[in-house]
């Protein structure tokens, strides 16, 4: 499978990286065969995350054994110091292991959080001193929230290596400033910051739990994923061909070796076919079927 | 995703296929304008002035809606591009960015001796349309119904897709230079919503048309729509071409 660098951190990762939540619905055989599976595929670079439900624990035992062959990302929802340095080692003990590689303040929404954050008593002065102990390898953070607190953020943290964020054609295709990602990719690849690229295989929403309760959802996806291999590779395709270094499996076990599969033959993608996936998702998003045209 | 406003939006097909055009300052005639998609493309590369041409007066209304709060620079003009209210050598900028498909071979030739009466020396033409479908394609069935229909009704074919060799010499016969050509949709996507759009124009056709005659022609669209859902076929051009400085070509 190809590999990129992630930003300046001096890791290769795998232009797909296991999205690890993925284990959660897994029983632990199941856990340690997908790992097996995923590590099969050349994948390198792992993403969990305490909130996960079980997932760090279900890694665990396949990450110590396999701990040389993967990077390691997890994140933090604590802004504060204390519940940073308190939700790190939790981590670490889950986990079992001495070292995260990249540890992401997870979602970040609005602004005072980044006051928060980078406050004296804040999430990051926890993870520097992790860093400084050997904890923590490396700095990122995550969000699904508006681009113009991301380029904050960029500003506003010195030492950030990695970001992660949405990047789909539905995503692409909008000028609006609320979902202009394409800003946030290209300013983190001027300051040569890692980037991850989530929800690339989002559809929609999931239809008002009035419809169609969660229970009943067929997939354990945050939103509708497409789940056709061909659409899994127009959507891996896509998103790796934007410039990320790295592309985010999605979180359902059912579509991770469709994509994983997809990520092993990625071969580019020409602009012509980008714009094709970007035109088909503004015509879907439409409500009212007026064009005849594109 | 948040809810839609009928926002700025500029497709990437048309940002693709003026990305390399001079606008800025220049005066454009987006030639069948449609909802907007260009105008608003161009608008946003700076323009200095839109004519927006239009034959639909629900489109001319939608440009307004969607370009015309935000500037002095567009004008909205409901007519016939066959003969337009444009003055001689007035205009930069000339783009059709699907217009082609929907002019029969004799509203194309009008067409395209208009833009060079109203084109300005050394011009610019940008000329964006569908190459023809491949036989394989299920969307040929419905185009095909779209068209039976509108030919009952109206003695004119609704689409016709012209290669994009053909749409330059057409052009090169009226002293137009050839300057680039690229692809901006491979493949085109004609999603669910397109489709019933071209269903939409089943329906209109047939209203004039004796019920034996224009039932089967709308039952026959639906089923394809719905058989066909969603489908990928063909591609999308974009050849752009330049109008000699002098002009001794009129
Ligand atoms: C599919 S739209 C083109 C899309 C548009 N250029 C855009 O960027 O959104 C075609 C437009 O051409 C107009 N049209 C077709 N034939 C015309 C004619 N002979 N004179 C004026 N307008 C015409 C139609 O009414 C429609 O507004």
């Amino acid at each position: 499978m190809e590999t990129r660098p992630l930003g300046a951190t001096g890791q290769e990762s795998t232009v797909a990286t296991f999205g690890a939540i993925a284990l959660n619905w897994l029983e632990q055989e199941g856990a340690n065969q997908m790992v097996e599976h995923v590590l099969d595929h050349g994948v390198n670079h792992f993403d969990v995350a305490p909130t996960y439900g079980d997932a760090e624990l279900k890694l665990g035992p396949k990450l110590r054994q396999h701990r040389e062959d993967i990077f390691l990302g997890c994140k933090t929802q604590e802004r504060g110091y204390d519940g940073a340095a308190h939700k790190l080692e939790r981590s670490l003990d889950r986990l079992g292991v001495d070292t995260i590689d990249l540890y992401q303040i997870h979602g970040l929404e609005y602004e005072s959080e980044l006051d928060e954050i980078t406050g004296d008593d804040g999430a990051l002065a926890a993870i520097r001193e992790a860093k400084a102990e050997g904890k923590v390898d490396h700095l990122g953070l995550t969000s699904h929230g508006n681009p113009d607190l991301i380029l904050d953020a960029i500003d506003r943290i010195d030492d950030l290596e990695t970001l992660m964020f949405p990047l789909n054609p539905v995503v692409a295709g909008k000028d609006d400033d609320e979902y202009d990602y394409e800003a946030v990719l290209e300013r983190a690849s001027e300051e040569n910051i890692g980037t991850l690229g989530i929800k690339a295989f989002a559809k929609g929403s999931w239809p008002p739990t009035s419809e169609l309760p969660e229970e009943d959802r067929p997939y354990a996806n945050w939103y509708e994923p497409v789940d056709t291999p061909e659409e899994i590779r127009d959507r891996f395709d896509f998103a790796a061909s934007q410039g990320l270094s790295t592309v985010v499996t999605p979180g359902d076990p059912k579509l991770v070796s469709m994509v994983l599969d997809a990520a092993s033959r990625y071969d580019g993608m020409d602009e012509a076919t980008q714009r094709a996936l970007i035109e088909q998702s503004r015509h879907d998003d439409s409500p009212v079927p007026e064009q005849l045209h594109h | 995703m948040a809810e839609e406003t009928p926002s700025q939006t500029v497709p990437e097909t048309v940002k693709a296929a003026i990305a390399d055009r001079p606008v800025e300052g220049r005066v454009c005639l987006e030639a069948g304008a449609g909802v907007g998609n260009t105008t608003a493309g161009l608008l946003a590369a700076g323009a200095a002035r839109v004519y927006a041409v239009t034959d639909d007066p629900a489109h001319a209304a939608a440009v307004r809606d969607r370009c015309g709060d935000a500037t002095d620079r567009l004008v909205v003009v409901e007519g016939d591009l066959r003969q337009t209210p444009l003055r001689p050598d007035s205009v930069d900028l000339v783009t059709a960015h699907g217009l082609c498909n929907l002019l029969d071979p004799a509203a194309l030739a009008a067409v395209a001796a208009e833009f060079s009466r109203v084109a300005a020396a050394g011009c610019h033409l940008v000329v964006d349309d569908y190459e023809p479908l491949p036989e394989s394609a299920a969307v040929r069935d419905l185009f095909a119904v779209e068209n039976a229909a509108t030919e009952l009704a109206t003695g004119r074919s609704a689409l016709t897709f012209y290669p994009a060799s053909l749409l330059r010499r057409v052009f090169a016969g009226h002293g137009w230079t050839f300057d680039r050509e690229r692809t901006l949709l491979d493949p085109v996507p004609w999603t669910a919503s397109h489709l019933s759009a071209h269903a939409g124009v089943v329906t209109d056709a047939i209203a004039g048309l004796p019920p034996e005659l224009g039932d089967p022609l709308e039952r026959r669209a639906e089923r394809l729509v719905e058989a066909i859902g969603e489908e990928f076929a063909g591609t999308m051009y974009s050849v752009a071409m330049t109008r000699p400085d002098g002009d001794e070509t009129r």
